[in-house]
């Protein structure tokens, strides 16, 4: 890594700015500020830096709608705002999906505007930590905020995640390094264990590294319930991890103080999915009989939990919900994206602060293709490539001020730094003018 | 007796929802009735005439004198014989999602496929696949512990994913093979599979049983073996032949019982 | 826009008002002795009038709230209801989706719900529910009970600081009064344990729950808080825990209150769950008599009752460590949620069955003691909502405690187990609570006890929070008549908010914004200063926020109502 000299060039500091990229939510970013332009960014790991210093690359900055011949081509906003109200009004199965990067407040209008029209509203957890959701409703989910870890675990496992490269920060802010209250020597009163087929970047820093083959965590999981029941394990070798060192892993994880465990999609989308989790909640409760045991899903996009909590508050399910009948439906492959995709049900498409573009699967992209897609988007991207109207919105924690919840829950109102430019539109502004254009349709429709 | 033949005229790729559509709420319609009616199609509805030619036959005067019949593909049918409680219905072709889902009573036959949800919550009554089925067959509803409670659920070919979760009474019986996790925190009831099965069966279950004919791939460490046994019999039904007997699944301090056909499963011995 | 509410029958015990048929006027949206010949009349000819209704503790927003709604979806498909005209769909049966929470307590007639617990780390969290909620008024009670700074403090019996601390975090998390849930047991639950009795210091802190409550009870009356100390005591739901209850109370006693309006110095709340004889589940017994007795002879307490309703339904509290106690007894999921540097919390859904001994008698316990308390003014009705039962069912209680026959009725017909009357004095006790009696305990006992002396009332200047009932008190026996009392108490004919029609016929004809009810300390602010500077360090080393987005700002909580209070040291 090159030598860069620090930014001396700056108008203002504004700080404790809240880092719009993982679930981490870090709210002590400073960001130095020249001209209504971003000129550096302090304390922000490197995703988040880039994410922040870089936004002005493919910045989508005009409303556009595609054309007879399938270009974009730039338009005024009322004209954006018409189409896409038009689009909406007509829909039979419209989806509304997306969220995840952008505000609660934003999400408000997006949720009357779904009520009104019958549509399915839904966000990314459909295509990450949805399988946590439901382990989470069958068998409960004993959390705590990443403080309690920081202030007092003296055990931290990270499972089918890779925070080093993914949550950059969460080591050293929240889990693993820093000097906790009840832990003054930070990493050394600590033991990082990782649990993951990949000799991952977390797992070369890690005291124990548990290389479970893959597809093997149920196995696993259960394999160490057993032990703690008090058997003796039968096979010599259990999802590719010898039957003593389950053993001694038991043993540890029983005797610590204060047990945490972190897991990610490895752990959501490998042969058994949602009952990894399932059985890793279990496992949980089972530790709690002899010490302090919690664990937390490690979230993605800085507001993907923050849509879950605003949808149950709101609507009583976190994601998925189907209002076509008027009333809320929450079926997992019935009223979630991909299934409506896959299953070519899905007649019109708006997909707000995310990129299907470059994450869904082909079946469901080959039907956003067929379809008239609707993008309420920062940058241009793979669902740029899709959309049929484009409507600009703003930076939520640099340019717009919002609220998000961090992957353990906790609010953070983030604020800006910078104007938006002239010419983009928040997306609370974007949500309600498309709420109040679909009401005067199917008013004047009725 | 009242015959009701719908016969598919177009096909719409958005699912019309049944659920409106069972013998406890329509044996006293007639033919007008039918033409009147308008099916749920996503957040709309629109005439149940315009993806369907509808015969009416004879009278009813309760659910039970009631057939209704589906003469044709209801892949895009949602909600089959949903909570139904009397009456008939048989589907000559792929059901769509949650065909007899909460059923209570009366019997379903589906002469084809039926997608996932088959059976949710079932509480009584019959139903019949003669096909696959895809997964969470005879499943309890996301987050609820009390599932499929009563009735009797055949699959005469293969069982997906995560049958039976949270099962809590009733019968299931998989003719074909079973996909992984069958019975996962069942409660009670019973599960037959006669064909082979990949991974897992009863994973955290508590209590009832699972007999398996075919061969088993892999068991997960919460089960104990108890012994081999010849000619069981489980839950009131006699199996001849030699079996493996079960009991787990401990980490939940189980007393549910697994057997597994000996001769199809000496690798576990 | 001036009314009148004409011949209504109108109980209003603040105004000791007893059942006579009068005029009730209002304009502008508070209570006035006349109008003008312009005011609508609004004919209630015989019918039951009270102020609204003000429930002095519930859970009804913020993040546990949102955990039991997020992974009990079996229990959001049981009160589904589509949208109407004027209404949103309703999800939930006893976590209720944020709209469906308000139009449901409004049609009960109520006005003002307290929430009981909230998390200052996750007060924006509340407070975004309550801008969810509609239809009626919402004081949030802030968590003190386990927080570091407190106990550290109280170790250090530094009062004025506490004071302080208080003052300066009701206006950060935009809160109304000081809750403290198992002091002390919460914390230890940090480490997986808890602490038994109030004698029992937390691990590390050494320092016990009556240092803890003493403290914060010192601090409450120091700055001449509208609310006493809130408390939910040690041992929640133990056999045998009626002398911590007992101690807990009695601990308070040589503590002066400093307020004009109410008269305790602690509220004890869902004293039920506290009432417990006995040494295990199997020769549990009611646990009541000591405490009502004591209550009979002390005026500085008040309590609710917690009253168990035999439903299914989600416990959660900040007790984590009694969460963790009930899922061991239910195996049902359990979902926990720990707050760093303040509070745990836990929920576990559980099924209050009729059938199951220990429920009926902890049924039993409820009614007990609000019938064996003598002073009315002492009780406040609540069902914990939703740990003991959700509050659609507060009607069902009143009907309860109006009718002995229906009790008497309930346990001879089996509807609850014979433990209700073996281990209980229930049936021994024939007192029936009248209308001015419910109209107490749910409308201006709970004014008195928040000090809300803006409403629980129909006095000139009170807000114009009104209900009417479609029962005529003078035609009508509520003994006689259980099953319409609480059909006419869960279905008011009229509910009015502020002066505005919300409810009529028993349908939501109106949907307002809620306001957030907060206290705000004047004259300590230099006090205030002076202790966020000391602690500062230690917030921004153990913390994981910044300080500046840990506080509640001010868009999170309009519209406010504010009930300002001059600190007199």
């Amino acid at each position: 890594m090159a030598y860069e000299p620090p930014v001396t060039d700056y108008d203002k500091i504004v700080e404790n700015c809240t880092c719009a990229f993982c679930g981490s939510n870090c709210d002590d970013v400073d960001i130095l500020v020249k001209d209504n332009h971003v000129v550096g960014v302090r304390h922000a790991c490197r995703l988040g830096a880039s994410k922040i210093m870089e936004d002005e690359d493919q910045r989508l900055t005009v409303p556009m709608i595609r054309d007879e011949n399938g270009e974009l081509v730039e338009v005024d906003w009322d004209t954006a705002l018409d189409k896409a109200a038009e689009l909406i009004a007509g829909a039979v199965r419209p989806v509304f999906y997306g969220w995840s990067e952008t505000s609660i407040e934003a999400m408000k209008p997006g949720l009357e505007l779904t009520e009104l029209v019958g549509a399915v509203i839904d966000n990314q957890a459909t295509i990450c930590h949805g399988p946590t959701v439901q382990a989470v409703q069958n068998v409960g989910y004993p959390l705590m905020t990443l403080g309690e870890v920081k202030n007092r675990a003296d055990m931290v496992v990270y499972t089918g995640s890779n925070p080093m490269n993914a949550h950059p920060r969460h080591l050293a802010r929240y889990t693993t390094f820093p000097k906790g209250f009840f832990r003054k020597r930070g990493r050394f009163d600590r033991t990082l264990v990782t649990w993951d087929p990949k000799y991952s970047d977390t797992a070369k820093l890690s005291d124990i590294w548990v290389p479970f083959e893959e597809n093997g965590d149920y196995a696993f999981c259960n394999a160490i319930r057993a032990v703690l029941k008090g058997k003796e394990l039968k096979q010599d070798v259990i999802s590719g991890i010898p039957k003593e060192d389950i053993v001694a892993l038991t043993e540890k994880m029983k005797n610590t103080q204060f047990g945490a465990l972190f897991f990610g999609l490895g752990l959501t989308h490998t042969l058994s999915k949602q009952r990894n989790i399932d059985i890793a909640i279990q496992l949980v409760q089972d530790l709690n009989k002899y010490t302090k045991w919690v664990l937390l899903p490690m979230r993605g996009h800085f507001n993907v939990n923050g849509f879950n909590i605003f949808m149950s508050y709101e609507m009583g399910f976190p994601y998925g919900v189907d209002f076509s009948r008027g009333y809320p439906r929450y079926m997992i492959g019935e009223t979630t994206t991909i299934d409506l995709l896959n299953r070519k049900e899905c007649d019109v498409f708006m997909v707000i602060a995310a990129d299907p573009g470059a994450h869904f699967p082909g079946g469901a992209l080959a039907h956003l293709a067929d379809i008239p897609v609707i993008q309420i988007d920062i940058h241009w991207g793979p669902s740029t490539e899709l959309a049929d109207v484009v409507l600009p919105g703003t930076f939520i924690g640099v340019e717009t001020a919002g609220t998000s919840y961090r992957m353990d829950s906790v609010p953070i109102f983030m604020k800006k730094a910078i104007d938006p430019p002239e010419t983009c539109r928040e997306d609370e502004w974007i949500v309600n003018e498309l709420l109040k254009r679909v009401t005067k349709l199917k008013e004047a429709s009725k | 007796m009242k015959q009701i033949t719908l016969t598919p005229i177009k096909f719409s790729s958005i699912a019309l929802e049944f659920d409106e559509l069972i013998p406890d709420e329509i044996y006293g319609w007639s033919k007008e009735d039918f033409e009147k009616y308008e099916v749920p199609v996503g957040n709309s509805r629109f005439p149940l005439t315009d993806y369907y030619d509808i015969e009416v036959e004879g009278e009813a005067q309760s659910p039970e004198e009631v057939k209704m019949i589906i003469d044709g593909d209801a892949g895009r049918v949602k909600y089959i014989g949903c909570k139904m409680d009397a009456g008939e219905i048989v589907v000559n072709g792929d059901a769509d999602l949650h065909a007899g889902a909460e059923m209570e009573g009366g019997s379903l036959t589906v002469n084809g496929n039926a997608e996932s949800y088959c059976g949710r919550e079932m509480k009584g009554g019959e139903i019949t696949i003669k096909g696959n089925v895809r997964e969470y067959a005879g499943t309890s509803y996301i987050g609820e512990w009390r599932g499929m409670s009563g009735g009797k659920l055949t699959i005469h070919g293969n069982a997906g994913k995560q049958l039976a979760d949270a099962m809590s009474g009733g019968e299931i019986h998989v003719m074909g093979n079973c996909d992984i996790l069958a019975g996962i925190h069942m409660t009670k009831g019973f599960i037959q599979i006669d064909g082979d099965v990949t991974r897992w069966p009863g994973g955290q279950m508590k209590n009832g049983a699972i007999v398996i004919n075919g061969r088993l791939e892999r068991l997960l460490e919460g089960f104990e073996l108890d012994a081999i046994v010849t000619d069981p019999e489980v839950e009131g039904r006699q199996f001849t032949g030699k079996y493996i007997k079960y009991t787990g699944d401990i980490g939940v301090n189980g007393k549910g019982t697994l057997l597994l056909n000996a001769e199809k499963n000496r690798h576990h011995l | 826009m001036e009314y009148i509410l004409k011949n209504g029958i109108v109980y209003d015990p603040i105004n000791e008002i007893n059942g006579e048929k009068k005029d009730v006027m209002f304009k502008d949206g508070k209570i006035v002795n006349s109008v003008s010949d312009d005011a609508k009349v609004i004919d209630v000819t015989d019918k039951l009038v009270m102020p609204a209704g003000i429930d002095v503790h519930c859970h009804l927003a913020g993040p546990k709230l949102c955990v039991g709604r997020l992974y009990r979806p079996e229990d959001e498909r049981r009160g589904v209801k589509p949208k109407t005209d004027i209404t949103r769909p309703e999800t939930g049966f006893s976590i209720p989706n944020c709209p469906a929470t308000g139009y449901r307590f409004s049609k009960m007639g109520y006005g003002t719900v307290v929430e009981a617990a909230v998390p200052p780390l996750e007060a924006k969290h509340t407070h975004e529910e309550i801008i969810a909620i509609p239809n009626i008024d919402i004081p949030p009670l802030t968590l003190f009970g386990n927080n570091w700074f407190i106990l550290q403090f109280a170790k250090e019996g530094r009062i004025e600081d506490i004071a302080a601390f208080v003052s300066a975090w009701l206006k950060i998390t935009k809160g109304y009064g000081v809750k403290i849930v198992n002091p002390c047991g919460s914390e230890a639950w940090g480490w997986g344990m808890n602490v038994h009795g109030i004698d029992d210091p937390a691990p590390y802190w050494d320092v016990t729950a009556r240092e803890v409550i003493r403290a914060l009870a010192q601090a409450n009356e120091m700055l001449g808080l509208p609310h006493s100390i809130h408390i939910h005591p040690n041992d929640l739901g133990h056999p045998g825990n009626f002398p911590t209850t007992v101690n807990t109370i009695d601990c308070m006693k040589d503590i002066k209150k400093n307020s004009e309006y109410r008269n305790q110095t602690i509220h004890l709340t869902h004293a039920q769950f506290h009432c417990y004889d006995g040494t295990s589940w199997r020769d549990v017994t009611s646990g009541v008599e000591p405490v009502a007795d004591y209550i009979n002879k002390h005026d500085h307490v008040t309590m609710d009752m917690g009253q168990v309703t035999l439903d299914e339904t989600t416990t959660m509290t900040a007790d984590g460590p009694m969460e963790y106690d009930l899922y061991e007894l239910t195996g049902l999921k359990w979902a926990n949620k720990d707050i760093e540097l303040e509070t745990a919390s836990g929920l576990v859904p559980f099924i209050y069955s009729g059938r199951n001994p220990v429920h009926s008698l902890q049924w039993a316990i409820g009614l007990e003691l609000a019938l064996m308390i003598e002073d009315p003014w002492k009780v406040c009705l609540t069902t914990d909502s939703p740990n003991a039962g959700p509050f659609i069912r507060y009607p069902r209680v009143m009907s309860w405690l109006m009718s002995y026959q229906r009790r008497a009725e309930m346990m001879d017909n089996k509807e609850v187990h014979a433990w209700a009357g073996r281990k209980s004095a229930l049936g021994t006790l024939d007192r029936e609570y009248d209308f001015y009696d419910i109209a107490t305990i749910t409308r201006a006992g709970p004014s008195k006890i928040y000090g809300f002396e803006d409403r629980g009332h129909l006095g000139a200047g009170a807000i114009a929070d009104i209900a009417v009932y479609d029962l005529e008190p003078n035609n009508f026996d509520p003994t006689r008549n259980a099953a319409e009392v609480e059909k006419a108490f869960s279905n008011a004919l009229y509910t009015i908010k502020d002066g505005q029609i919300l409810v009529k016929d028993g349908e939501i004809v109106k949907v307002v914004s809620s306001k957030h009810v907060r206290t705000e300390v004047e004259g300590f602010e230099d006090e205030e200063k002076r202790i966020l500077e000391e602690i500062m360090p230690f917030f921004n080393r153990y913390y994981t926020v910044k300080f500046e987005n840990y506080v509640v700002h001010d868009h999170y909580a309009e519209p406010s109502s504010v009930y300002k209070v001059n600190a007199s040291k």
